[in-house]
């Protein structure tokens, strides 16, 4: 679930819950690690790992949120491309 | 009783929504001598759709593209120049340029490599109209600006509701402060209020329904603004055609003409006509040109439809990764990553994604302003003109100016705190909250969505009889949800307070849609299956008369 924090690095400063532009945490007690109240709302826009000023958060991005892809065709040896 | 913040703010102008629409409002209202306050539901250094970055910007440079009305011509042929109403669209193209200098001035690289380069959304061999520029740090940047000249900005602030006064003026709004959990009412007396409130970006389903949020544009933004302009009597335009947003499937964000590759199918094959091979200058037009490329492909059996990157060299490769981190895509790059997805030799199927109501909503002239007196709208809440970052920013620039002018000669009201909105509303909020039992926000959001896609749905057919059931659905619900909805905290008020202005709007697109008898882009009727020359240039407006919507066609502008 979005966002993770790591508590042995967070320095408390609250920025997160400040700017995540869906209230995701929620208000934060000052002096403690914000909670993360409401992570099925987060965009992923990552702007709270980009603030964090002590990189403790790390996103994780839910399974129907995966990237589908296949090997692009081998270019230059018959491959069907035009 | 919900609290009432006895502090009643006043300002001569007031911007709902500090994106970059109301940060530039802002910005130009106070540069215009006038006492601004910024609403904002989140907070202004990383909120909206602009929250991490953008990359394009549509700007008329005299010295690089000549003759203003060659510029023009090219505009119309983009993306630009749907649904928009001309002078609208000249008002924003004649002063984009002052707005990318101003940009670059306080900050914001719009100078890559030291030059005006114009990059993507471009057909080859014609002029291209998008500035390409690292847009990661603006949100941040336009918030010190607006600081500096003084603007108040109160995050954790969505406003709920505009006031008006007895000759129909504006005269208020109201918010919620949600900086806590317990919600509290805020009120404003204001001359002029500047709607900048984004796109409705979770009216129809994601393409992920079960995690709701996945949406292209920002999810907060939720047509609030369009949905209380409308409510006290503002135009809307354009609400029956849908915008169709796409990109990586199932990994919905915006963003797409920031990819540099060729769309191909299954086997490699290209699926448009404008590229053989990638090109940084251009991009692949082919899906602004034909947004429902992929739902179609996927439908008819031709799909899947990939972008292929792997052409690129390794230069243009770093060039691709690092504009995704301007645009406001790491998580699309850190995503792929941990996938161990690489562009060099993976395609990347893309998708269609939900619809949303950008460009869609409130009607305005060539100065921001609707037919409310003090009412401006600008950015992706207009429905007369598709914003995109430098429309909202440039259109935010105009609204700033013009409602400091109205101000200086409007008279504030003083029934703002016993306006009988303020009364009803605060009773409404206090009946959601006090609830013990009943529907959560989300279950009423689902069922927009549901009905939306069923009843007035863009992948799906929509017809008279769809359509007029589905307005009758629509209205149960919204006796359901107004007796059963409860909301725990102010978190799930600010919440439900959206899903309800999903509701209002989800009615009136479909009045509009079915006042449209015709097939046109992603609006298919079953029952209407060509699309009618005659109703070329021609735009469906909704609006409240004594309570009652008022629908009716308008030839554009
Ligand atoms: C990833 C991504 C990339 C994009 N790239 C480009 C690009 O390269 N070029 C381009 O032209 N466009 C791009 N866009 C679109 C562009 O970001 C938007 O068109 C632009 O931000 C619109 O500005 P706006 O002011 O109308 O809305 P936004 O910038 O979305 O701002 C709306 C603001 O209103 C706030 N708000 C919402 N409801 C309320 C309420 N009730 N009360 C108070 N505040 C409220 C929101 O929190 C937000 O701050 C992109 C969008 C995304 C998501
Ligand atoms: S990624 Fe964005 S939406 Fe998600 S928690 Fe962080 S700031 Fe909030
Ligand atoms: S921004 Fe980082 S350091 Fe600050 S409270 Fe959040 S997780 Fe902790």
């Amino acid at each position: 679930m979005p966002p993770v924090i790591d508590p042995k690095k967070c320095v408390h400063c609250g920025t997160c819950a400040q700017i995540c532009c869906m209230d995701v945490y929620g208000p934060a007690k000052p002096q403690t690690v914000p909670q993360v109240r409401y992570p099925e709302e987060c965009w992923h826009c990552r702007a709270c790992v980009m603030d964090c000023p002590a990189g403790a958060i790390e996103l994780t991005y839910p399974l129907p949120m995966m990237i589908l892809c296949k090997d692009a065709p081998a270019r230059g040896e018959g491959g069907d491309r035009p | 009783m919900i609290t009432m913040d006895p502090v009643v703010r006043e300002c001569d102008v007031l911007v709902m929504g500090g994106g970059i629409g109301g940060l530039m409002a802002a910005i130009a209202a106070a540069d215009a001598g006038a006492r601004v306050i910024v609403a904002e539901k989140a907070d202004t250094r990383r909120s909206g759709s602009g929250a991490t970055g953008n990359d394009h910007f549509v700007c008329y440079i005299p010295e690089v593209h000549g003759d203003f009305e060659d510029f023009m011509r090219e505009l119309k042929l983009t993306q630009a120049g749907l649904n928009a109403d001309e002078p609208v669209l000249r008002a924003f193209a004649a002063r984009s340029f002052e707005i990318a200098r101003d940009w670059h001035k306080w900050g914001i690289n719009m100078k890559l490599n030291g030059q005006w380069t114009f990059e993507g959304h471009a057909y080859p061999g014609h002029m291209r109209t998008h500035l390409k520029y690292d847009g990661r740090d603006q949100k941040k940047i336009l918030t010190r600006e607006a600081l500096k000249r003084g603007v108040v900005i109160e995050n954790k602030t969505p406003v709920a509701e505009l006031l008006t006064d007895r000759a129909g003026r504006i005269c208020g709004a109201m918010a919620i402060d949600v900086s806590d959990t317990v919600p509290a009412v805020k009120l404003f007396r204001t001359k002029t209020v500047i709607a900048a409130t984004g796109s409705a970006n979770r009216i129809y389903s994601s393409c992920t329904p079960a995690w709701m949020f996945n949406v292209a544009g920002c999810p907060a933004c939720t047509g609030t603004g369009v949905a209380a302009s409308y409510r006290v009597g503002a135009t809307l335009v354009n609400m029956d055609i849908p915008a169709i947003p796409a990109g990586p499937k199932y990994f919905s964000r915006a963003g797409k003409g920031t990819w540099i590759g060729i769309l191909r199918d299954y086997h490699g094959k290209n699926i448009g006509p404008f590229l053989e091979k990638p090109s940084r200058e251009h991009g692949d037009i082919t899906s602004d040109v034909w947004p429902s490329v992929f739902r179609d492909k996927q439908r008819d059996g031709t799909g899947p439809v990939y972008m292929d990157c792997s052409e690129l060299s390794e230069e243009d490769m770093q060039y691709l990764l690092w504009a995704f981190t301007c645009e406001g895509d790491t998580s699309l790059v850190e995503a792929m990553e941990k996938q161990g997805i690489d562009l060099r030799r993976h395609m990347v199927e893309f998708g269609s994604y939900e619809c949303t109501l950008l460009g869609r909503g409130v009607e305005i002239d060539p100065h921001a302003a609707t037919n409310v007196p003090g009412l401006y709208a600008v950015g992706d809440q207009v429905g007369n003109f598709l914003s995109h970052i430098a429309g909202a920013a440039t259109m935010g620039r105009i609204a700033g100016e013009r409602a400091a002018e109205y101000a200086r000669t409007a008279e504030p009201d003083d029934r703002v705190e016993n306006h009988p909105v303020v009364a009803e509303r605060r009773a409404f909020y206090t009946a959601l909250m006090e609830r013990k039992h009943g529907s959560s926000w989300k279950e009423l959001n689902i069922t927009v969505n549901q009905l939306m896609d069923d009843y007035v749905g863009v992948y799906n057919v929509r017809s008279e009889t769809l359509m007029s059931a589905g307005l009758k659905y629509f209205g149960d619900l919204r006796k359901r949800a107004e007796s059963s909805v409860m909301c725990r905290d102010a978190h799930e008020l600010m919440r439900a307070l959206e899903a309800f202005d999903l509701l209002d709007l989800a009615e009136v697109v479909c009045l509009s849609a079915l006042e449209r008898k015709e097939t046109r882009g992603g609006h298919r009727r079953a029952d209407y299956t060509f699309t009618n020359p005659l109703l070329n240039g021609m735009f469906v407006t909704a609006r409240l008369q004594d309570g009652r919507p008022v629908i009716s066609m308008r030839p554009a502008r």
